[in-house]
């Protein structure tokens, strides 16, 4: 567990990274580093996008299975681990 | 809704004016109705809206005394045009209440209650005249069929009846009953209205013939729902049920036109059927048969409607997809470990899609948000505990740093380094950048990035090494080499992935000396330390690193620190695969074979490092070497096996010789090199061309020797400065890196034999201790005193050409051409021209 601790907070302290989420299966954030607002937003869109992404992943090979899913926008870059019990999702800036 | 029973035969007063005195009747009428309904026990009560007319008059005749005209005349002027409620006379003892279109509730009619609306004061017809005195009372606009079914009693009690078709009551008194309909619906009413006028006559006729209502049926009885407390001695009564077999009850019946073969009478209908089928036969031209016309009756058609429940329809839809149906058809193979991650599993995508999947998980999606709250905690202690969790962490913060160090990495892995689409160009870099590439043509040596962590700080690096299989893998041992207080050492494994942390961290006793990766096993690791023990690390995970074996119990080991760890692969001939062994210099003087003996190391020496002494010395005394009884060792600091020839190695030694050596032999040094006064620090054989090798030592000197030849062939020197680290590239044959107390040279013997080609200073109070060549790029790993490993890339060497070796190659016939030319002045050789 320390260690887990430990290495959340090396990733927090790298260079652009905005914020961390860690979603459970049910859509709801459980370990967030931002606001309560935005935390709030963030896990439910993306929720949505990456059931999405799984089913589109999964319709073309059912054996196949989503493992990462990165979203590059103007500003900064969505970063997502999902799995059957929980997302992590990580958002950063890296011309920051 | 609760609509109480109109006892009244009061009707809406339609009129437009409501101050007309009517209206101040029918209020007061229509009050008292309302407590007459309250009393009424669950009724449930419509507002009539039209009665008949002409209906009342002849119903009223038959029950004049039970009730009360009214009638009533034009006043002030105002016609009214209320009507009588007919509904009124449902409420006959024994009538029962129309229901309405819409939805209102039935109106109950009991005997019960009729009982009680008997005692109530009763009805009134109302009947208009006007000003002629002609009647003028408005029919009704629906009148029940005569012949409609009594006993809709199904529908009393039901607290919805849709459609318009109104019960009634007795068919005596006739469907002569107003609907109670509020609204414009009834359909009913409007189908039957045609049939209205026409019956109106008719009605009006057999009722004048008809008697007083007939008591309902007993079907009708009362229906009124009383509710029976049930109290404590009711439930322990021992309540006796009897069941009892009712007759059965025949349904549908439908004769068999079949029978079996095998039945008694069986011959019997097919002599009837052969019968019949010889008579059709023989109809057609036969006599017997004359073709004649019947007339039959045709029945009456009559209408009948039936109304039935509406049945709820709810609209249901899933979408399936492909991987769901594959997943349904795998669960059953994986059900018991599905078992509790399906529910959330499913639950979860049913938060997405909102069709309606008709799967038991829809249930489970309520219970399940609703106890994420409490879970939530718990959860969070799971998850971040689980160990695929930790793998994504893993894979999370090297993408991170990825994206931080991309130009980095990119030149590193010599790809084009892409410039970001979305940063924002700030003009003057652009023209930076131009300068940079017009200015920098001369060789020269960028530095990337440095690998450092907290552990690493402060510790100095002693040595670095490759894993032979993950090309990105690199193991850094840190160590105090030199200093008097042994801190306890530290191995890092670091990843070209993770730039900033390491993969794995191995804390050792004492302070590291030499690493090595195995072939065989690629997640071995040998350690050499300052205190004379090797250990092999598994650093496959981080969590179960130990040392798989260690020689710390090896009577044999080595007494003083392990200079030079070596994996090497030997054939044996008898089984035609590699054999690995690890082989070991150290500074007492040993170089041992080691061997796995019961879970332990355990070795054979492979050659004694013994002092030789120095022959000119001796060559004014008894001409021949007196050797010692006890012959002392040298520390061996450094050696290096043949690419080619695994049994065949170099040591450097403490004295500044250096042994070309067999395995086979261990007694005897196959040849002295002699050059280097001091000790040698590092010998490197060429892996491009297997005859050169390359010795760098304490006297500021780096030699180049050719196997045969006892003196070296090229010799280089360039600041005053020990040599501690001398590696070839890999890439280009005439390309060496050395380490000199305070920089790093790059020599590049194709541009010049004379001078390093590049000379990066160390930072301030930083000296460089170890040098690593990366096999496939062009970058340098160099690590320091400080605990750093740079990277460096090399830039603008113009060692680019293919036919490096033949360069170096050349470059060596000519130096020792040369050589031989001092000393046999007969060979004379042209120099080629490099």
């Amino acid at each position: 567990m320390a260690e887990v601790e430990e290495t959340l907070k090396r990733i927090q302290g790298q260079k652009g990274v905005q914020g961390i989420i860690i979603v459970n299966s049910e859509g709801i954030p459980i370990k967030t580093t931002l606001d309560n607002s935005s935390t709030v937003q963030y896990a439910g869109l993306i929720h949505q996008l990456v059931m999405k992404a799984r089913s589109t992943i999964r319709d073309m090979d059912p054996q196949n299975d989503l493992t990462f899913l990165r979203v590059r926008s103007k500003k900064n870059e969505i970063m997502i681990a999902p799995d059957k019990d929980y997302f992590l999702i990580v958002i950063q800036n890296p011309s920051d | 809704m609760n609509i109480s029973v109109v006892e009244n035969t009061l009707a809406e007063h339609y009129c437009g004016y409501t101050q007309c005195s009517g209206h101040a009747e029918r209020e007061r009428e229509r009050e008292r109705e309302r407590e007459r309904a309250s009393r009424c026990h669950g009724n449930l009560v419509a507002n009539p809206y039209t009665n008949t007319a002409t209906m009342s008059t002849s119903v009223a005749k038959l029950e004049k005394k039970k009730r009360r005209e009214l009638v009533l005349r034009p006043s002030s002027g105002a016609i009214n045009v209320s009507v009588s409620g007919l509904h009124g006379s449902t409420r006959r003892p024994n009538s029962v209440v129309a229901s309405y279109s819409g939805r209102y509730f039935s109106v109950i009619g009991g005997s019960k209650m009729l009982e009680k609306s008997a005692i109530q004061a009763p009805r009134q017809a109302v009947r208009v005249f006007d000003e002629g005195n002609n009647d003028v009372t408005p029919r009704p606009l629906y009148q029940v069929a005569p012949g409609a079914v009594q006993a809709k009693a199904s529908w009393f009690f039901v607290e919805e009846i849709p459609g318009g078709s109104a019960s009634d009551q007795t068919s005596t008194t006739g469907g002569l009953i107003m609907p109670f309909f509020r609204s414009v619906l009834g359909s009913s009413r409007i189908s039957t209205q045609s049939t209205i006028e026409s019956m109106n006559e008719e009605i009006e006729n057999t009722f004048s013939k008809q008697d007083m209502p007939i008591n309902l049926p007993d079907v009708q009885k009362k229906r009124e729902i009383v509710k029976e407390q049930v109290t404590e001695e009711m439930l322990k009564d021992i309540i006796d049920v009897y069941l009892s077999e009712t007759s059965t009850i025949s349904l549908l019946d439908i004769p068999n036109t079949f029978v079996s073969a095998d039945a008694d009478d069986a011959k019997a209908i097919i002599e009837r059927n052969s019968q019949y089928a010889e008579v059709c036969r023989n109809r057609m031209g036969s006599h017997k048969y004359v073709d004649h016309s019947v007339q039959t009756v045709n029945g009456a058609a009559k209408n009948k409607q039936v109304q039935s429940d509406s049945i709820t329809m709810v609209d249901a839809a899933t979408t399936v997809t492909t991987w769901d149906i594959y997943d349904t058809l795998c669960s059953p193979e994986q059900d018991e470990t599905m078992h509790s991650p399906e529910p959330e599993k499913a639950s979860y995508t049913e938060a997405v899609v909102d069709t309606d999947r008709a799967t038991a998980a829809s249930s489970l999606k309520d219970m399940g948000v609703f106890g994420s709250s409490l879970n939530a905690e718990s959860d969070l202690q799971l998850i971040l505990s689980s160990e695929k969790f930790q793998h994504c962490f893993l894979v999370m913060e090297r993408s991170i740093l990825r994206n931080a160090f991309q130009p980095k990495l990119a030149a590193y892995r010599q790809l084009p380094v892409l410039e970001d689409p979305d940063s924002p160009v700030r003009p003057g870099t652009v023209e930076q950048r131009k300068e940079d590439i017009e200015n920098s043509r001369s060789p020269a040596l960028k530095c990337l990035w440095a690998f450092s962590c907290e552990l690493s700080r402060g510790r100095s690096v002693s040595s670095m090494a490759w894993n032979k299989k993950n090309l990105d893998l690199l193991a850094v041992g840190y160590g105090e080499l030199h200093s008097s207080n042994q801190k306890p050492g530290l191995v890092c494994c670091w990843s070209f992935k993770n730039l900033m942390w390491p993969e794995r961290v191995i804390h050792c006793d004492s302070a590291v000396t030499s690493l090595d990766f195995s072939s065989n096993n690629p997640s071995q690791l040998a350690v050499g330390m300052h205190d004379g023990t090797i250990a092999v690390y598994n650093v496959q995970s981080q969590i179960n690193i130990s040392h798989v074996i260690s020689s710390s119990k090896c009577p044999d080991k080595h007494l003083g620190p392990v200079w030079q760890l070596r994996w090497t692969q030997t054939e044996l001939s008898l089984i035609e695969e590699q054999v690995e062994s690890l082989s070991s210099v150290s500074a007492d003087g040993r170089i041992c074979k080691w061997f796995v003996f019961i879970s332990d190391l355990n070795c054979t020496e492979l050659m004694k490092l013994e002092r030789v002494h120095n022959k000119k010395k001796k060559a004014g005394g008894n001409g021949t070497e007196k050797k010692s009884v006890l012959s002392e060792l040298t520390p061996g600091l450094c050696f290096d096996f043949h690419p080619l020839d695994s049994g065949l190695y170099l040591v450097g030694t403490w004295e500044g010789l250096i042994h070309k050596c067999s395995c086979s032999n261990s007694q005897q040094f196959l040849q002295t090199y002699r050059k280097h006064f001091c000790p040698v620090n590092c010998i490197a054989w060429c892996p491009l061309s297997p005859e050169l090798f390359l010795s760098c030592s304490s006297d500021w000197t780096i030699q180049l020797w050719k196997q045969d030849h006892c003196s070296p062939v090229l010799g280089f020197s360039s600041t005053q400065g020990a040599v501690y680290d001398i590696k070839w590239c890999p890439k280009w044959a005439t390309v060496f890196g050395a380490i000199k107390e305070g920089q790093l040279e790059i020599w590049d013997l194709s541009a010049n034999i004379l001078d390093p080609v590049i000379v990066q200073p160390a930072a301030p109070g930083v000296t460089m201790k170890s040098l690593l060549f990366h096999t496939q790029s062009d970058c340098i790993l160099v690590g320091d005193s400080a605990g750093h490993v740079t990277v460096y890339q090399l830039k603008n060497l113009r060692a680019r050409e293919s036919n490096q070796v033949n360069i170096l190659e050349g470059l060596i016939s000519s130096a020792a051409s040369r050589q031989f030319c001092k000393t046999q002045p007969d060979k004379n050789r042209s120099i080629p021209t490099a």
